[in-house]
């Protein structure tokens, strides 16, 4: 087994680096690319890199999936893991030689803590779940199993970069695909990162969707900005109270009151039902004086909201003034055209 | 550009005080040192929003406070125009150093060194953003012409599409910029480098049932693959019917290549009001510009941006990308200003202009009834005036994100090296800070089933923005560049031509 396990993985390629020479590849013609005369932006590359390249063309032409061309990728990965046809032909000899999807996914976790801004790794990583997922979907102890040690990996790559938006998409993925919605552990791991920083927006996002998207608790097929009389008032109750909760913590946080506002529009609620949690941001907002004070802008942005809401135009506009005029100059733009919306009702 | 005017409105400094210009006129000002040494700044036009941080701050301390602290910290010296090193303008806004960025750009497309190997399957970004950012800094590009024919041939695939490089795996993304950079250096030789019949076949071969597109055979799905593939459909003129093998073809006949691409798009609108990569991330700038982009190229904007996405949040949190002190876009919510999100994010804003400003679509019912919506039932009003800072974009641009060494080029921000990718978005958001672009108005006449992409071709009208205060001098003002397909005008309406008038695929 460790014999057949060095055959795939970490054995390299070629004697000292080198294809040609090396009796296992003699059998390949490799088909160098000679660059146009005057070709653009061309990479003047490593005699290894150029001549490993050379050697996977071959076999890429050839159709040849085995061990030796395994090792080629990896061997190319390791000098340039930005490569998306490699990837996809590694794929294709995972799938072909039909290899244990967990000894994969454990040399690419190595790959991916080396590589946190790339992006094939993702996509592999996502193939690779495909393939494996109908093995286990009957069985939910090996789901359950697989979810922690996915979830396990994902929290090393967070630790590193905790918004790093291809870790997340992935995320986002594997709980539909897993079916993770109503998993406390993910839940749970979500609410640690947004503990830890209550600004990761990532940590934000990726609760709405476990929380509204819930194919259980939800409507498919719902736009995100739109009500859903599927989703439990109990649920967007407990929602609303986190989001007061943490932004108590930081006021002028947005990624607290974006998921406030979302969670409102989705339970269907009138937004005037927090305008008391709201005005607490802001006090002495009154025509003429001038000398309100301001913990969050996002506040005062969304009470002009809940009062054009209520009806009260005056006092939306007063908001919306102060805001372009004192607290948040660098959106006037915008805030001046919120006031024309007030003007045509929108 | 004028060097002449930048140094008429160089802060006055000891050197230039000495110099014998008009003696006369500058007595009271040469007796009064204080005046002169101690009260600088007044001189310079620079309003506070720049120069000091934000009015409301939270105490608590998280990594993401300390990151954004760490780049206001950054960026206040380049924006507070004390930089003795540099010449400011009266607004305390440096030149734009054409010459230093553009021979950054002629660089970035010569011979690169072994250390660029993690760009070997992007080389054609390199073409699109280095021919892009030249043109847009009024470098002639067609001197360019037989060596990005012989750079795309080396890259085109016979299956269809091009590349990242010689017999790689064709690629959307690739492809998008090798059709750009044939489209800039232009002629007919460029567009025939093009098989379009396997181009057609191969985005078949991408297209799925869901709507979107894959971004290469057997690679992931998302919001890119839409933009990149419409973009590429409408610049060459390319049938929509599906091959028999495409995932997407239905027998009946009834799915095209762009059926359900804009719900598709749809489905990318987060609770936040922006849009992610894919259905379910988050709201990112980069991506909103690829929703917007093919939105627009589906259908009018004020029809198809206001069919299917929820405009009001949309706008909310696109201006919502725009901070101060700094003046630049970051790309989410609670991220750092980058120079990229100038055209990312910035870019955003001349569509949603082309949404709102419509007469006649906006919030109409012109839309197709057939889909499933979230149509705004009330009008919104026009954005009469600029939606976001320009002035704050500029400054930023201007001030943050030019490489002053001589290096040249631009960047994400200080303290980060300039690269190509950096330079074509930086200057794309500083065109687009420095014009206005005008939609005609749909054509009513003809209804949303004529005006799918590739019959509708609304022209747009570009004219410099003139209103309120000009931060920069009149010779730093970049060519304008179409706001979907991202180079000049007139080099889109020339490959269109081209192939409108092609019978077929000969």
């Amino acid at each position: 087994m460790a014999a057949l396990q060095r055959e795939l993985y970490g054995g390299g390629v070629g004697k000292e680096g080198r294809l040609a020479g090396d009796s296992e590849w003699d059998d390949v013609s490799p088909i160098v690319v000679v660059e146009p005369e005057k070709a653009l932006a061309a990479i003047t590359y490593t005699q290894d890199y150029a001549e490993a390249m050379s050697y996977l063309r071959a076999v890429m032409q050839a159709k040849e999936y085995s061990p030796r061309c395994l090792r080629l990728t990896e061997h190319i990965i390791g000098m340039n893991p930005a490569h998306y046809t490699v990837w996809l032909y590694r794929a294709a000899n995972v799938f072909a030689l039909k290899l244990p999807i967990l000894d994969e996914m454990a040399w690419l976790n190595r790959i991916a803590l080396g590589n946190l801004k790339n992006y094939q790794i993702w996509h592999h990583r996502h193939l690779l779940v495909e393939n494996y997922f109908p093995s286990i979907a009957s069985d939910p102890a090996a789901v359950s199993a697989f979810a922690a040690s996915e979830r396990e990996f994902l929290a090393k790559m967070l630790a590193e970069d905790t918004k790093n938006y291809h870790v997340w998409s992935y995320r986002s993925y594997l709980v539909g695909k897993l079916g993770l919605f109503s998993d406390p552990d993910e839940l749970r791991a979500i609410d640690a990162m947004i503990t830890e920083d209550v600004r990761n927006n990532s940590a934000w996002s990726h609760r709405f969707f476990l929380v509204f998207s819930d194919p259980s608790a939800s409507t498919p097929g719902t736009p995100a900005t739109a009500a859903d009389p599927a989703v439990p008032e109990a649920v967007v109750d407990r929602e609303l109270a986190y989001a007061r909760e943490k932004i108590a913590l930081a006021p002028q946080n947005q990624s607290g009151w974006n998921y406030l506002r979302g969670v409102l529009v989705k339970g269907g609620r009138k937004l005037a039902s927090v305008e008391d949690f709201a005005a607490g941001f802001v006090t002495g907002l009154v025509e003429g004086a001038e000398d309100e004070d301001v913990r969050s802008t996002h506040a005062l942005d969304l009470l002009a909201e809940i009062y054009a809401e209520k009806g009260d135009r005056g006092r939306a506009d007063l908001s919306l003034r102060r805001l372009g005029q004192k607290w948040d100059r660098i959106r006037v733009g915008y805030w001046e055209w919120r006031r024309k919306c007030l003007e045509v009702g929108a | 550009m004028s060097s002449g005017s930048q140094q008429q409105h160089r802060r006055p400094s000891p050197s230039t005080s000495a110099s014998p210009q008009q003696p006369s006129q500058n007595t009271t000002e040469e007796v009064d040192d204080e005046l002169f040494f101690g009260a600088r700044a007044p001189v310079l036009m620079i309003p506070d929003l720049f120069t000091h941080p934000p009015p409301v701050r939270d105490p608590l301390v998280t990594g993401t406070s300390q990151a954004q602290d760490g780049t206001v910290e950054a960026c206040l010296p380049f924006l507070d125009g004390e930089d003795d090193a540099v010449a400011y303008n009266e607004h305390g806004v440096p030149g734009l150093d054409r010459e230093r960025h553009i021979r950054f750009l002629h660089q970035s497309l010569g011979r690169l060194p072994g250390r660029f190997v993690a760009a070997d399957a992007s080389r054609p970004w390199f073409l699109y953003w280095c021919l892009s950012a030249m043109a847009m800094l009024g470098e002639d590009v067609t001197s360019y012409r037989e060596a990005v024919i012989q750079t795309a041939r080396s890259m085109q695939n016979e299956e269809g599409g091009f590349g990242g490089g010689g017999r790689q795996l064709s690629h959307m993304a690739t492809s998008y910029a090798i059709v750009l950079s044939l489209a800039l250096v232009g002629g007919e030789e460029a567009y025939e480098v093009v098989d379009r019949k396997a181009m057609w076949k191969w985005l078949c071969s991408l297209k799925q049932p869901d709507g979107g597109f894959q971004v290469c055979l057997g690679g992931e799905e998302d919001i890119r693959g839409a933009y990149c593939g419409a973009v590429i459909i409408s610049l060459l003129r390319l049938p929509l019917d599906l091959t028999p093998e495409s995932p997407a073809y239905k027998e009946d006949g009834s799915a095209n290549l762009l059926t359900g691409v804009a719900d598709y798009v749809r489905r990318c609108q987060t609770f936040e009001g922006g849009i992610s990569g894919q259905p379910n991330a988050e709201a990112h700038g980069a991506y909103a510009f690829c929703a917007l982009g093919c939105l627009a190229l589906l259908d009018h904007p004020s029809r198809s941006i206001q069919s299917y996405l929820d405009v009001p949040r949309l706008v909310a949190w696109l201006s919502s990308r725009q901070y101060a002190p700094e003046g630049g876009f970051s790309g989410r919510t609670n991220k750092l200003v980058d120079g990229c999100y100038s055209h990312w994010v910035g870019g955003c804003f001349p569509l949603i202009e082309a949404c709102l400003n419509s007469s006649g679509g906006n919030g109409g019912d012109a839309a197709d009834a057939t889909t499933t919506t979230t149509k705004t039932t009330t009008r919104l009003p026009p954005a009469e005036d600029s939606l976001f800072s320009r002035e704050g974009l500029i400054r930023y641009i201007l001030c943050c994100c030019q490489d002053q060494t001589k290096r040249g080029g631009l960047r994400d921000k200080p303290g980060k090296m300039s690269d190509a990718y950096h330079s074509c978005y930086v200057l794309s958001g500083l065109s687009s800070a420095q014009h206005q672009w005008e939609l005609d108005e749909p054509d009513e006449t003809e209804g949303p089933a004529a005006s799918v992409l590739g019959l509708a071709d609304p022209v747009w009208a570009v004219l410099p923005y003139l209103d309120g205060p000009q931060v920069f001098d009149n010779g730093d003002r970049v060519r304008p560049i179409h706001p979907v397909y991202a180079i000049p005008q007139q080099q889109v309406r020339a490959v269109k031509e081209y192939f409108s008038g092609k019978k077929g695929f000969c």
